[in-house]
């Protein structure tokens, strides 16, 4: 077993399959105690399995929440909290931000929200400001979120950010993946370079994984099936986060943008301080996140 | 206060999209469904989000005493509506006879006479210093008997006929009711798979429900009759308005008799 991460804690979401189990595997390897999420009792416990099977010695735990529900993301965020907190730690080191989800047709989730942007973006969004106090308290904590080449040449609707009116599976996905840049973009503004917190957007290329078979039907599914194919394995993918999840506290690096662990620059439209902002600002107030 | 917009099954797929549409105008809206949680969990995010007031009361549509305090609620309250948007509605999908007589009543109730006493109540209490918009979602299957869904089509074509009659006797104070005839829409997971199941017609033929609830209330603000989304679904409709009704009943069940290979008769034996 690698000993890079020996002694630190990592949360990530979508653990029980494709990117999101690759990488915890890995990081379990590396001697990290691995707090997973996904959705399901049983994939949480098969995946759980798979680590152990990898890696015997493993620090692993599996929580459930359905990212899709604000309420569920607030209760996960208590429930790491909790299992940090009896774990012996009083901070989080990294949280992962992979879990995503496409969807063919639109969805509304339970709080009105279209479902990919609820989970692609909202999610990581409100899970991070209620963990940031636990990943502000680590030495140099990080905030990794999965984002996607898929963001370039892609513009937001700030009169329908979630293309309600007219919603289209692909368009719709790559704006959530460019809110994730967007979202990095800002979130290091806010927090600036010297408070030893940094916020990562990773691209994992064209991976073979099942993200376009599960929320999809005809034409999207076909289509995923047959590009997936010229994907590479999750495992590759997952290189980004653990090399920035290794990085040490010293050298936490700028760059905000990351592919095959080096840095790359992202979309113009993804570094608009203003477009950042406006994002922001929209996204807490569907979060519910009273400003002070 | 600003008056309301009133929409029933509004946790639903489609009630969902209504409601999001409603807020995003800047409308204050009233909520009402059976969960009480899932109405709360939906109205304290179009308020945060949207900045509206975003009330809700769960209602059991079906039950003539829970209707009445969901009334009584709206009056010791003072409420005020400009809007009714009627969604809350369902199918029990499957031959007539194999129906229970507990799925008969409940079709007529929540389908028929849930909409006509919410439209009744919600109109004497209407804000009269603007038209009131009534919406009833009606269906594509208004137009059409169907085997299978006989029931379900006959409340829709009921819906749809008094829509059109209430739409004159309301027309004096400057009301409108338009009726939204919708083909399949992706609002559960047994929609989308009976979507997918049609292939490429599904395909075509689908709306998403955001879509349908922007274009229906841009309708309802012109005063429309009767809105069918979807240029195709409306080609169809009127191709199939040229077919006589007995010969596009049998065909509709002869479809169906195809898909399910049906070996019994549809109607049982007597014993």
């Amino acid at each position: 077993m690698k000993a890079n991460l020996f002694g630190k804690n990592i949360v990530i979401t979508g653990a029980t399959s494709g990117i999101g189990l690759a990488a915890a595997i890995e990081l379990a390897r590396h001697g990290a105690f691995v707090i997973g999420v996904g959705r399901s009792q049983s994939r949480c416990l098969e995946a759980e399995n798979e680590i152990r099977k990898v890696c015997p010695q493993a620090k692993v735990s599996f929580l459930i929440a359905d990212l899709s529900s604000l309420s569920q993301v607030r209760e996960l965020a208590g429930n790491i909290r909790q299992c940090i907190g009896e774990s012996g730690k009083k901070y989080l080191d990294v949280l992962v931000n992979n879990a995503g989800t496409v969807s063919s047709w639109y969805v509304t989730t339970g709080d009105g929200f279209e479902l990919q942007f609820a989970v692609n973006h909202l999610a990581p969004f409100l899970l991070t400001h209620e963990l940031l106090p636990l990943l502000k308290a680590a030495p140099a904590g990080r905030v990794i979120t999965v984002s996607s080449g898929s963001h370039y040449r892609t513009k937001i609707n700030w009169n329908d950010i979630m293309m309600r009116k007219r919603y289209n599976c692909l368009m719709a996905y790559k704006r959530t993946k460019l809110c994730n840049v967007l979202f990095c973009t800002e979130f290091n503004r806010k927090t600036g370079t010297g408070q030893g917190i940094r916020a990562y957007a990773v691209d994992p290329g064209l991976v073979n994984t099942d993200i376009g078979l599960k929320g999809t039907t005809g034409i999207v599914r076909w289509f995923w099936k047959k590009r997936s194919r010229g994907g590479v394995e999750p495992a590759k993918a997952a290189a980004s986060i653990i090399h920035l999840a290794c990085e040490s506290p010293e050298r936490l690096p700028a760059d905000v943008y990351w592919k095959d662990c080096k840095p790359q620059k992202p979309s113009q439209y993804s570094q608009s301080e203003e477009y950042a902002q406006k994002l922001w600002e929209i996204s807490e107030k569907m979060c519910g996140i009273q400003i002070v | 206060m600003k008056s309301l917009v009133c929409i029933t099954g509004a946790t639903g797929g489609l009630g969902k999209a209504f409601a999001v549409e409603c807020a995003s105008r800047g409308w204050d809206i009233f909520l009402t469904d059976l969960s009480e949680s899932a109405l709360s969990r939906l109205s304290a995010s179009l308020s945060n989000t949207y900045g509206v007031n975003a009330i809700y009361r769960p209602c059991d549509l079906t039950d003539h005493v829970s209707r009445t305090e969901l009334f009584e609620y709206m009056q010791v309250n003072e409420l005020r509506f400009r809007s009714l948007i009627n969604i809350a509605g369902l199918d029990y999908e499957g031959v007539f006879c194999d129906r229970t007589r507990e799925q008969i009543r409940t079709i007529l109730r929540l389908n028929i006479e849930a909409n006509l006493e919410m439209t009744y109540a919600v109109l004497k209490i209407r804000d009269e210093s603007q038209p009131f918009r009534i919406i009833n979602v009606a269906s594509l299957a208004a137009y059409y008997s169907m085997p299978v869904k006989a029931m379900y089509a006959a409340s829709k074509r009921f819906l749809l006929n008094f829509s059109m009659a209430l739409r004159e006797e309301i027309r004096p104070i400057g009301g409108t009711v338009t009726a939204l005839c919708p083909a399949g829409m992706p609002t559960t997971p047994d929609c989308i798979r009976s979507i997918d199941s049609q292939g490429f017609m599904g395909i075509v033929t689908t709306k998403n429900v955001g879509f349908v609830a922007a274009r229906t209330i841009d309708h309802a603000l012109k005063g429309h009759a009767v809105y069918i989304p979807g240029m195709l679904n409306r080609v169809l409709r009127f191709a199939g308005g040229l077919v006589p009704a007995t010969v596009v009943a049998h065909m509709i069940g002869s479809r169906w008799n195809a898909t399910h290979k049906r070996n019994e008769p549809l109607v049982s034996k007597t014993t």
